[in-house]
């Protein structure tokens, strides 16, 4: 099986407060900021992994795993560190961060796509900065592919995969003919949520993402890496979504006591608005 | 699902500001034997090692100081988490991370490498401590065993299919490695029938691998009394023997009890017992003190690490209780009804966070310029760049090794403190770092040994060679901090305490070259705090002349920024003057310790 996993990186989530907005509004300012991968792209990279592999002998792949991210040179970063944990080879699509939108993504994913053919397309449910939840549902449709979203569990059969979902009320069951695009959530690492028709259904894998060993960090500055230029996928790079202004969230306040439950329904009703 | 802890166990930003900032990593990098090596690789090795350390290793910290490794049926059992940690650190690859190809390793420069480890011990000393272990034993091999030996039990080790211990005091020999009376009888076979007991073996025995190697001292029967008449040997506790494994006659003699490091079993070990315990010479015979010390500088700068990073961990835990725990009003704040303010904003609860902070960032960076003494010893390309690095390191191993130790476990105490009440119940982690921190002081030299080692044979070394190139070191910081504009009044006072500490080391000095080793040596003690005061002291000013340098580079780092020049501030302003009243001390022969009788306590 051939899997085109797209990673974003993202200003690092732990860091949240270095994140600052220039009094004009108009965007972030991102100097200084510490980047990572966006999460749930890693647990696409683990999931593509997973389905590449006989959990027993993780050594050994049995597939291709191609890493995509869109970015200035230093998202390079991003990819040799997945070529590291396990991914073979690793694209860059040079780009300029403020110059992209999920639709501008998705179609130059589809020209990608249809250039590498891969039997399925994984990413994360959304990148944890822009929380958009578009890429990957705006490339099923651009390239008429079935699609599953929010994948909990994915379990590999003969020519389709078998998504589970965790929705309100329990776990939609999704059976997606290949080739397919399906976005993943939290759960997709955890021990039993993956697996190849080659991994034996006993396997139990270690909980969370795999990490970059050293001698495989070392192995990974020989695996390809190569950039594409954004015109070359994309030639038309008008954005559909546009920024209007930035600004923080609002310092939150100091809270007060009120006398009695009438007082505090009364609030409720008229201040907060919420009965 | 595994989630980070908010502790951070040590600073990243600190790190890097060490990496990239004030030891030239890529200077390091530029070196040929480090051709494979680029910032990119070390980043993402040490982002792998702080995961690690955050979401596997530092959980299971509280459950495996709770639950030490048991004996059953002779065999000792360790805690469960231990099975999943074990094999994902080797995977890692710190067993054999520093060494060259041929010993299964990448060559990567021991500077990161022990940052890197840094986290790994902050977050679990004892589950790090299984392979901190072997990677020693391995290294004696390495440097010492033939091919034969290499082949047989050095693999293994760096590839963590075996694990290996250090054997080397007995009850009745602990700090005089003289007295060890463990024998070997050569056999007409080639191998060493070996009997005799051993205490305090550190992953002594465990199920965590099929198969333990213990490089263990022994007299050879007929060698010469003393510490001439020791060899090392290769002790497995089962032996490769017709294609398989088969028991080796090593047997628990009892599990030791600890206040800390409880995740790591010590234990007292009985070799050759049934008279069936095959060792295996190592290297020449009665050399094995030597090939010892050879090692003793690294597996030194290991427990050093350990220091920094225990008191790393408490630091930060007590600095995030610090800023979330309300408590108290301002001094002069009057109304019972203004709501109370985080303990933080009380000046004497940051004078005890900054002591943490000058005490455990000063010791982290002291081990991060060792590590790279010892890289520019291996790896500079001049042979001169070479020795200098190597006799400074010499010389810096005993403060390295004590200064987190002792200082670190005030530091913890500090963490304590902090924490107040709770920090004195066993629900909250800070206590368990004290307890931890303690081993710190005590093994693998205790602080004694240390001051001996430092102020006896360290300094009088090649005629106070070294000690000469530190002082031009620390004259070279000076001059560096003066122009890059760190506060001169600052300067002047590393410049007046290295001024202070040459001039009693020289008097020192004198006192042996006349004969009067009493007279040099009675204050061995207040020599290491002086010198290890005097060395940090210098470290902070050289912290501060980097983030002086670099901050108008990085205006999103100002505070990052302040807190280097405030804790070098602290330490210079407030420590530093002790060392002038240590170099009195030295100089004064005070001797009540000296006189007082045993019968007299």
């Amino acid at each position: 099986m051939k899997i085109l996993v797209a990673l974003k990186r993202v200003a690092d989530p732990d860091n949240a407060n270095k994140v600052k907005i220039p009094a004009s509004g108009e965007k972030i300012d991102t100097t200084g900021l510490e980047w990572k991968p966006n999460p749930f792209d890693e647990y696409a990279l683990e999931a593509a992994l997973r389905l590449t592999e006989n959990g027993t002998q993780p050594k050994v792949r049995a597939g291709e795993v191609v890493v995509v991210t869109f970015g200035p040179k230093e998202t390079e970063t991003t990819l040799r560190a997945a070529l590291a944990t396990g991914a073979d080879r690793a694209i860059r699509v040079d780009a300029s961060d403020d110059k992209l939108d999920g639709d501008l993504v998705a179609r130059a994913l589809k020209a990608l796509v249809e250039k590498e053919k891969p039997d399925v397309v994984l990413m994360g449910k959304q990148a944890v900065d822009g929380d958009s939840n578009q890429v990957g549902q705006i490339l099923a449709e651009l390239l008429d592919w079935p699609m599953a979203t929010f994948a909990a569990t994915i379990r590999e059969e003969a020519g389709a995969l078998l998504v589970g979902r965790e929705v309100d009320g329990g776990v939609s069951t999704l059976r997606v003919k290949l080739p397919a695009v399906v976005t993943v959530d939290l759960r997709i690492v955890a021990p039993t949520s993956v697996y190849s028709t080659k991994t034996p259904s006993t396997h139990k894998y270690n909980d969370g993402v795999r990490f970059a060993a050293l001698p495989a960090i070392m192995a990974a500055k020989k695996k390809p890496l190569v950039e594409v230029k954004l015109a070359d996928l994309a030639p038309d790079q008008a954005l559909k979504v546009s920024y209007h202004g930035f600004a923080a969230p609002p310092a939150r306040k100091a809270g007060i006591k009120v006398k009695d439950v009438s007082e505090l329904v009364s609030k409720l009703k008229n201040e907060a608005k919420v009965l | 699902m595994p989630s980070a802890p908010t502790n951070p166990l040590v600073s990243d930003r600190f790190i890097d500001f060490l990496l990239f900032e004030v030891l030239d990593l890529e200077g390091l990098l530029a070196l040929p034997d480090f051709a494979e090596h680029t910032r990119e690789t070390v980043g993402i090795y040490l982002g792998t090692a702080r995961r690690l350390a955050r979401e596997l290793l530092f959980p299971a910290y509280k459950p495996m100081d709770e639950a030490p490794p048991r004996l059953e049926n002779g065999r000792v059992r360790v805690h469960r988490a231990m099975h999943d940690i074990y094999p994902r650190l080797v995977e890692l690859g710190v067993l054999s991370a520093t060494r060259p190809p041929e010993a299964y390793g990448q060559r990567l420069p021991l500077t990161v490498a022990s940052l890197a480890t840094s986290y790994l011990m902050a977050a679990n000393l004892s589950a790090y401590g299984y392979l901190g272990l072997t990677t020693g034993a391995a290294r004696l091999l390495e440097s010492f065993g033939s091919d034969e030996l290499k082949e047989r039990f050095m693999g293994p080790l760096y590839r963590g299919e075996w694990t290996g211990t250090m054997a080397l005091t007995e009850p009745q020999a602990g700090s005089s490695l003289s007295d060890v009376e463990t024998r070997a009888t050569p056999t007409a076979e080639g191998h060493y029938l070996v009997k005799g007991s051993k205490i305090f073996i550190s992953g002594g025995d465990h199920d965590l691998t099929e198969n333990i190697v213990h490089l263990t001292l022994a007299r050879i029967d007929g060698a010469p009394p003393g510490i001439k008449g020791i060899s090392l040997f290769a002790i497995p506790k089962n032996r490769p023997e017709r294609g398989g494994l088969v028991p080796n006659d090593v047997e628990v003699a009892g599990v030791i009890h600890k206040i800390g490091w409880r995740g790591l079993p010590s234990l007292a070990l009985n070799f050759g017992e049934a008279g069936d315990c095959h060792g295996y010479l190592v290297g020449e015979p009665h050399r094995g003190i030597s090939y010892m010390f050879q090692m003793m500088n690294e597996a030194r700068l290991m427990i050093g690490m350990n220091g920094a990073a225990t008191a790393s961990v408490a630091f930060h835990e007590s600095l995030e209780y610090a800023k979330t725990r309300p408590q108290g009003r301002r001094l002069g704040d009057k109304d019972p009804r203004a709501p109370q303010i985080p303990i933080i904003e009380h000046a004497d609860v940051r004078r005890m966070l900054l002591r943490q902070k000058a005490i455990t960032w000063g010791s982290l960076a002291l081990l991060g310029l060792a590590a790279r003494l010892s890289d520019l010893a291996e790896h500079a390309r001049e042979e001169a760049s070479r020795a200098r690095a190597a006799m400074l390191l010499d010389l810096l191993t005993p403060i390295a090794k004590s200064f987190p130790a002792e200082r670190g476990f005030e530091s913890n105490t500090l963490a304590v403190q902090v924490l107040g009440g709770y920090g004195y119940t066993s629900e909250y982690l800070p206590e368990a770092w004290l307890r931890d921190q303690k081993l710190n002081s005590i093994h693998e030299g205790t602080t004694g040994i240390q001051s001996l080692d430092l102020l006896g044979r360290k300094v009088p070394a090649a005629g106070g060679a070294a000690f000469g190139a530190l002082l031009e070191e620390i004259a070279a910081t000076c001059d560096g901090a003066r122009d890059a504009g760190v506060n001169p009044d600052l300067v002047q006072r590393v410049e007046g305490a290295a001024m202070a500490m040459r001039q009693i080391t020289l008097h020192l000095g004198s006192l042996g070259a006349q004969g009067d080793v009493r007279g040099m040596l009675l204050h061995s003690a207040d020599y290491l705090d002086l010198a290890s005061t005097m060395v940090i002291g210098w470290t902070w000013l050289r912290l501060a002349a980097a983030a002086q340098k670099n901050r108008a580079d990085r205006p999103q780092d100002h505070d990052f920024y302040e807190g280097i020049t405030s804790a070098a501030q602290y330490w210079i302003r407030t420590e530093l003057p002790r060392v002038g009243y240590l170099a009195q001390l030295c100089r004064s022969g005070e001797d009540s310790y000296d006189r007082v009788r045993p019968e007299w306590f």
